[in-house]
Parts: C-alpha cells; sequence; structure tokens
C-alpha cells in the first residue's frame, strides 16, 4: 500500500524535512509581511482621518491672491457653499423639490425636478449659496443633498482694475485678463491634478496702483460725461521698468459681473484696439530724425505752403505759413514739417526705426488680449509721410507708450509689464534703440511744448510736465471725418528725470461751450491730463520742485556740454 | 524554575499589551485632535479670508471717495501744500509749558467725557473759547468735550438737518 502511493525507496525522513523545511518558509513569509504591514502602519500617520477633513472642499480650485502693487487686495477667495444631490439616494422627489424651493424661491422648479429625477450619480442644484440657506437646508434633513465648499472669487474693487485682472468662470478658472495669465502659467495643470487646495498659494503682486487707477478712473468718467465721448481710456507707465502703474478704459465693467464684459463696447482700448494715434506719434518721428544724426535741433524745415504729394495735400492744423524750425515743428505740431523730416531720411529707415521701436509686430504682455498693429502692406513714400504725424499706421496705445517710453528713458526699449518688477530687471530685457542725447533732445522738446506749446493747459505747477498732445481723425466709411475724432495727450513727468509716463484718449470727444467748439486735444484731453497728473503725483510720491529753470537750461545742457 | 520564567514571561506580555494598547490609544486621540485643529485652522483661514476681502471692499477708494465727498470738507492736495524738510522752520520754544492742562490728551486717557451730552453747549459756547488752558480739572473737562462735539457736527452735517426742518 505505501509502496503504491510514495513508490518505492524513499527516504521518508528526508520527505519529512523537506515538508518541515517548507512549511517554515511559509509562516516565515507571512509573518514577515504582516509585520512589514504593522512597521509601516505604525510610521505612516493615519491617513483616511486627515483626508475625511478635506473631504468637504473635494473641488479644488483655490486661486491665489492677485495683490496691488502696494499689497492691497485686488482679487481673492471666499468660501462659499455649493448646493448638490445624489439622485440615486432621493426618497421622494416631489417632496425635496417642494422643500427646496421653499427655502430658496429662486430656484427652477422644473429644472429642479428633472435633474433630482436623471439617472445621474452626482447633480449641481445651485452654486454659491448663502450660510443662512445653507443652515435651513440643512434643517429640512433630506437624504440625498448635501454641500460642498467651494470658492468664490471675489474682486471687492470691482470695476476698479475690471480690465487688468480680468474674471473667472464658475469653476474658478480664469477667462480673461491676469487671471487667464495666471492659469496659462501652471495653474490650469494643478487644478486638473486636484492640487490646488491649498489657499497658502503665493500671492500675485502686480504693478498696478489701486489709489492711482482710482483716481484715473475718476477723472476719466468725469471727462467722458462732460464731452460725451464715446469713451476714454487712460495709462500710467514707469518707462524705467515698463511696470503698467495704471490702466483704465472706460467704460468698463464689474469683474464680479463677467456677464458685462460680453459688450463689445467695453473692450479694453489700450491692448485690444489699435489707432491711429495722431500726432502723438510725431514725437517718434522727432525721435528718429534727432537720433540719425542727420537732422539736428538748429535745423528748419519749410512750411510755407501745403505739402503736395500725387494727389493728396498734406495741411497743417496750426498754420504758421513760415521756415519752421525742428522745436516749432514740435510745439506748432506741424504735419508738413514732419512729413518733410521723414522723407528726408527715407521710407526704409523710418520703417526699420518703427520696427525697431516695437510698433509693427504685435506687443504681448501677461495680458491675453491683444491686437496687431495694422500696417499698410505696400509701404511707399505717401505711407512714410502719413505716418510721420500718425495717420495710416494703427496700433495699441500701449505699444505706442513703449515707443514714447524709450525715447524718455535714455534709449532703452523695455517690454511693458503688468507684474512687480525692478529696474535691474528691466534693463536686462531693455535693448538699446536710441542715442541718450536724443533721449535729452526729446525731453526738452516735451517739456517745450508745455511750456508754449499745444499741451499748455497740462502745466501743474511743481511737477515739471513734459507732454504732446494728438488729435486723429477717424475713418468713417472710408474717408478721414472731421467731426469724429479721437485725442490724446501723452505727458512725461518729470521731464529732466522721467518717472511716469502718462497717457489720455478720448474717443470721439464733443466740443462744448467751454472748449469754444473746438474738440481737439489741446482743449479737452490735455487738461484731463493736467487734472490726472495733479491727482496722482502726490500718490505716486513725486516731489514738487518750484523755480526749476526753463527747458532749454534744466535739460538741454547736459547735451551741449557733452557736444 | 521554567514555570517562574514562563509567569514572569506572561506578565511581561500583558504588560506590553497593555502599554501598546494605551499609546494607540493616545495616538488615535492625537490624530483626531490634529483633524480637529486642522479643520478649524481651515475655518479660520477662510473666516481671515472673507474678512481680508470685505475690509478691502470697505477700504476701497471709490467708496472713501463717496464717504469723504458727502461728511468731509476735504479738498484734493495742491502741490504748494509740499514743503521740502531743509526749508521747516526751527521748533519754536514752547508755548505751552510740559504740565500743562491738555484737553485733548485727557480725552484719550478718558473716553468716556466725551460722550457727555452736548445739552449744555450752545449756552457755554461763547465762553468755550476764552476758556483759559489751566484752571481747575473739573470744570473745563466737561466743557472742553462738549465743545469738541458741536463744532464737528455743525459743521459736517447741517444740510440734511436743517432741510428736513424746513420741510416740516
Amino acid at each position: 500500500m505505501r509502496t503504491l502511493l510514495y513508490g518505492r525507496n524513499v527516504d521518508r525522513a528526508a520527505k519529512a524535512r523537506a515538508r518541515l523545511g517548507l512549511a517554515v518558509l511559509v509562516f516565515a513569509v507571512g509573518y514577515s509581511v504582516i509585520a512589514g504591514r504593522l512597521v509601516l502602519f505604525a510610521a505612516v500617520p493615519d491617513s483616511h482621518l486627515v483626508r475625511r477633513s478635506s473631504a468637504a472642499d473635494a473641488v479644488a480650485t483655490a486661486r491665489p491672491d492677485i495683490l496691488d502693487r502696494n499689497g492691497e487686495i485686488l482679487a481673492t477667495d471666499v468660501r462659499a457653499p455649493s448646493l448638490f444631490g445624489e439622485p440615486h439616494r432621493i426618497i421622494d422627489v416631489d417632496e425635496a423639490v417642494e422643500l427646496l424651493t421653499a427655502v430658496m424661491p429662486d430656484l427652477d422648479v422644473a429644472e429642479l425636478r428633472e435633474r433630482l429625477s436623471s439617472r445621474r450619480r452626482f447633480v449641481w442644484l445651485k452654486r454659491e449659496i448663502t450660510p443662512q440657506q445653507r443652515a435651513a437646508i440643512h434643517r429640512l434633513g433630506l437624504p440625498g443633498i448635501g454641500f460642498m465648499s467651494e470658492n468664490k472669487r471675489v474682486y471687492p474693487n470691482g470695476v476698479g482694475a475690471a480690465h487688468v485682472i480680468g474674471h473667472v468662470n464658475i469653476d474658478n478658472q480664469g477667462i480673461a485678463g491676469i487671471e487667464k495669465w495666471l492659469d496659462r502659467s501652471g495653474l490650469a495643470d494643478l487644478h486638473l491634478a486636484g492640487l490646488a487646495t491649498d489657499r497658502l498659494q503665493k500671492p500675485v503682486e502686480l504693478s498696478v496702483d489701486l489709489r492711482v487707477q482710482h483716481a484715473m478712473r475718476d477723472e476719466l468718467v468725469k471727462a467722458r460725461d462732460k464731452f460725451k465721448a464715446k469713451a476714454a481710456a487712460g495709462l500710467v507707465i514707469d518707462p524705467r521698468s515698463g511696470e503698467v502703474i495704471s490702466m483704465v478704459s472706460v467704460p468698463d465693467y464689474d469683474a464680479n459681473n463677467p456677464r458685462e464684459a460680453l459688450d463689445p463696447t467695453r473692450i479694453n482700448r489700450l491692448t485690444t484696439g489699435v489707432f491711429e494715434m495722431g500726432s502723438t506719434f510725431k514725437a517718434l518721428t522727432l525721435g528718429m530724425a534727432l537720433d540719425s544724426g542727420k537732422i539736428s535741433l538748429r535745423d528748419s524745415f519749410d512750411a510755407r505752403s501745403a505739402l503736395q504729394y500725387g494727389k493728396h495735400t498734406i495741411h497743417d492744423f496750426h498754420p504758421q505759413n513760415r521756415v519752421l524750425t525742428v522745436p516749432e515743428i514740435f510745439t506748432y505740431s506741424s504735419n508738413i514739417g514732419t512729413a518733410r523730416m521723414a522723407l528726408k531720411l527715407g521710407v526704409e529707415h523710418h520703417k526699420a526705426f518703427l520696427r525697431k521701436m516695437g510698433q509693427l509686430d504685435r506687443l504681448r504682455t501677461e495680458l491675453p488680449e491683444s491686437a496687431e498693429p495694422l500696417v499698410p502692406r505696400r509701404w511707399g513714400e505717401l505711407n512714410t509721410v502719413t505716418i510721420a504725424f500718425g495717420h495710416g499706421l494703427s496700433v495699441a496705445p500701449l505699444q505706442a507708450m513703449m515707443g514714447l517710453g524709450a525715447l524718455m528713458n535714455g534709449g532703452y526699449l523695455i517690454p511693458p509689464t503688468f507684474r512687480k518688477r525692478t529696474e535691474q530687471e528691466a534693463m536686462a530685457l531693455a535693448t538699446r534703440v536710441v542715442k541718450p542725447e536724443t533721449s535729452e533732445k526729446m525731453r526738452y522738446l516735451m517739456r517745450l511744448n508745455v511750456e508754449k506749446g499745444t499741451a499748455s493747459k497740462a502745466e501743474v505747477p511743481g511737477y515739471y510736465v513734459g507732454g504732446k498732445t494728438g488729435t486723429a481723425e477717424k475713418v468713417v466709411a472710408g474717408r478721414y471725418s472731421k467731426t469724429k475724432v479721437l485725442t490724446s495727450f501723452t505727458a512725461v513727468l518729470p521731464a529732466d528725470q522721467p518717472r511716469y509716463i502718462v497717457l489720455i484718449i478720448l474717443d470721439e470727444p464733443q466740443p462744448t461751450p467751454e472748449t469754444h467748439g473746438y474738440a481737439t486735444s489741446g482743449w479737452n484731453a490735455v487738461p484731463v491730463g493736467g487734472a490726472v497728473i495733479a491727482r496722482i503725483a502726490p500718490l505716486l510720491g513725486l516731489q514738487p520742485r518750484f523755480e526749476l529753470p526753463a527747458s532749454d537750461k534744466l535739460i538741454l545742457a547736459s547735451v551741449k556740454e557733452s557736444r | 524554575m521554567m514555570r517562574l520564567l514562563n509567569m514572569c514571561v506572561i506578565a511581561a506580555l500583558v504588560a506590553a499589551a497593555a502599554y501598546v494598547y494605551k499609546v494607540k490609544f493616545e495616538s488615535t486621540r492625537q490624530a483626531e485632535r490634529l483633524a480637529n485643529i486642522r479643520t478649524e485652522i481651515r475655518r479660520e483661514h477662510d473666516l481671515i479670508a472673507a474678512l481680508r476681502a470685505e475690509w478691502s471692499r470697505l477700504d476701497s477708494p471709490a467708496r472713501i471717495q463717496d464717504l469723504a465727498k458727502r461728511h468731509l470738507a476735504l479738498k484734493p492736495i495742491e502741490p504748494r501744500q509740499f514743503d521740502r524738510f531743509d526749508t521747516l522752520p526751527e521748533r519754536p520754544p514752547d508755548l505751552v509749558p510740559p504740565d500743562a492742562y491738555d484737553p485733548i490728551g485727557i480725552l484719550i486717557d478718558k473716553p468716556e467725557i466725551a460722550e457727555v451730552p452736548p445739552a449744555t453747549v450752545p449756552a457755554r459756547k461763547g465762553t468755550t473759547a476764552s476758556v483759559p488752558k489751566r484752571t481747575t480739572p473739573s470744570v473745563p473737562k466737561g466743557t472742553t468735550a462738549n465743545a469738541s462735539v458741536p463744532k464737528g457736527t455743525t459743521a459736517s452735517v447741517p444740510q440734511p438737518n436743517s432741510s428736513s426742518m424746513s420741510k416740516r
């Protein structure tokens, strides 16, 4: 029998030892697994306890705060409970609908009933309810109805900086402005991975100053009402760092109510719109002329009669009918003079200079909204003539200010930014585009224009303002209109050591009795610019200085020494 | 001998088990406390965020400007109102001796005397201007406190009062 089972010559003792060994091995493995698990349990803390508390905010959509340059809150997250339902756990749909609508009368009954009787496992019933409603619904004790606390984005200074900050959708995803930029620079991935729960994310500091932003907006709203303009826009940038201190475009919208942003009249005219900047552009032409070395401040150009070019005639708005020196061309804002200046240097030089100044390519900043400049496809001499005084080339105003900033700050083209940046960081990005002497001469011209030129109404005692006006006729049905104009004013303060550049734009201002029937820049944009400067200069910490010498002594002196 | 050893080992085992149980229990308790504190911290964070949002809403320049226009007679600063430190005149010799009676200082120390009803003011108004700085402390306390109240109120809210009065 045994031989039948085990074969004939088996060493049973050896076999028993082998079995014993196997059993020992199995038990050893079993116990070591148990021991290993025990060590794991001891080493890793109770994870289920931690998880329990964070289950309440399963929707991980925290966003970092957005602060202005002084640390004031522009956008922050607030927790708000949201109401959801799990239809498969609801016992009586009718009762649930009745009770819920009793607490929240604004709920749509039909939609609520449809959602609760659907076969889905999870439905949102209402996003962002109040704590009182939450308590009331909790007291109803309905099964299958629950709350989840979600992050709600709030903008305490709703309209103050809406065009800069942008806004978010109901799922706390940025869809415009800096909010969208945040998402594109990594936050969206964090959201997808469900890691953005922590509200201790590092806040984003912007270059915008909330107080300046408000002062600017206040003045622009007043100006828009006074001159019955279609729109008004204002910009303050720091030419040394490229920081945008303030950017306002009215009509604007309340960031807490993003639906308003859909209205096309509320676009941000400073980055999203392109305009023919008019005489403001003459500053760039003058800068080009002075930087070329072929034209100096003592040269003069013939402006005795209108400039004939083919079948087009170029007139001056303030015709002097005489030979004008270069500074006079600037202060009388002579179209003829600037056009002749550009012609002397040639089309290619003009084009190359404007490209170098970044006026021909799309300007990209943190803001996702940007517009491509409208550059003539064939650029002939006529284009150079008109572009010299700011017609025929449409650029975004922010772009034009970047170019002007380079003419003011000593010759460095610095891309503008909406985030805080130091001068050193800016210099790392900067490219030299004009000579420092050119910059000094340009500042002299800007100051001269306020002392005795078209921008005299912008003089704010103590701040040594320099400025250039611009009145661009708008194209209506393919022709330049005489009545619909875009007036602008560009200021630099103080002109001897530029700290800030201010731009004011009024779209289609109407003449009023006080302006004696004129709608040109000197009568509307310039006084607004003066009012804005008087209001923001103390906020920006500029020290007023009085009894300063005239511009030719203060600014030009150093240029002459170097000659 | 063997038996004694066994007893000892069993006793040690029981003691160790009891100790481990105690440690385990304690750790659970601590973990729960930790979770509670975490929830509390989260709630506090949320509250702080809500309060900060509320504060910056109340602090927004647009609102402050509105309030200032309605209640204060302040005007924007003129550049001429700034001056530099080097043009600051020398400090004048003290007009008021250091131990003089200080009406505002007393208001800060004892805010309750500011809440004296301003009933007696019109009668005393003429005299308050000429009240000397150093008198017996009990009399000027009332007068100076009252004098500061009506000055503020008559300057800031005359219109609503007078208009509503005239309607009636």
